[in-house]
């Protein structure tokens, strides 16, 4: 990992398109603001794992599994 | 001319050109760039949504409309700016459902729902309140356990 230390006001280019503002630091919170273009999402590094972790624990079910769960279940169908 | 899969859940697959669904960002954490909608019926209220890079990547989804009465997707404007859509109601939305052995145990993740909208797909982040990663499908189901 690289590692680069910067005060508040400096930035980090990631390529020529995305930019990282370290906007201020206060107590052990660091404020980041950051230029993507649009079509690149950010995310939360938490949220984007625990996403990742549904949509795997999702996909690992099999077919019959799931045959119809909501008639099993009486619900409205 | 429709697009030919041997997936690993359904077997082979004739795929219509029109039901292919490009998702420019692919699924959060699992990729794939194309993807389609398989329904036993019409009336399924589990359909899956079968990637059609990987045979083996399947995800089952359901319209989250059909079992939470007041569910809505709210987008920052970073996200609505990054799919091009300005409200989510103008998509069809699904949900990923997390399948268990116990039909009380299964879950949908309303915080991430995936929007589908002419032929394009996103998975996205709802700001909304009360939007959890697993809300249980059959909550009734789970009271009259307890109650028994």
């Amino acid at each position: 990992m690289l590692i680069i230390t910067r005060r508040p006001g400096e930035r980090i280019m990631l390529g020529d398109d995305i930019t990282i503002h370290v906007m201020e630091i206060v107590g052990n919170s660091a404020r980041v603001g950051i230029e993507a273009p649009k079509s690149l999402p950010v995310y939360r590094e938490e949220i984007w794992a625990a996403v990742k972790e549904e949509n795997q624990a999702s996909a690992r079910v099999e077919a019959d599994r799931i045959a119809n769960p909501a008639t099993d279940a009486g619900a409205r169908v | 001319m429709p697009l030919s899969i041997d997936t690993t859940r359904f077997g082979e697959l004739e795929i219509e050109t029109e039901a292919v669904i490009e998702f420019p960002t692919g699924l959060i954490g699992l990729g794939g760039s194309r993807y389609a909608l398989l329904a036993n019926d019409e009336t399924s209220a589990i359909v899956w949504l079968q990637s059609l890079d990987d045979p083996a990547l399947a995800l089952p989804v359901t319209n989250p409309g059909r079992f939470f009465n007041d569910y809505f997707v709210e987008l920052s404007d970073a996200e609505a700016a990054r799919i091009g859509l300005t409200d989510p109601d103008l998509a069809d939305v699904y949900v990923t459902v997390r399948a268990t052995e116990m039909p009380e145990d299964c879950t949908a993740n309303l915080r991430a729902p995936i929007l589908i909208s002419r032929g394009t797909g996103h998975q996205v982040i709802n700001e909304a309140d009360n939007a959890p990663m697993r809300a249980p499908l059959f909550p009734a189901t789970r009271e009259k356990a307890t109650a028994a």
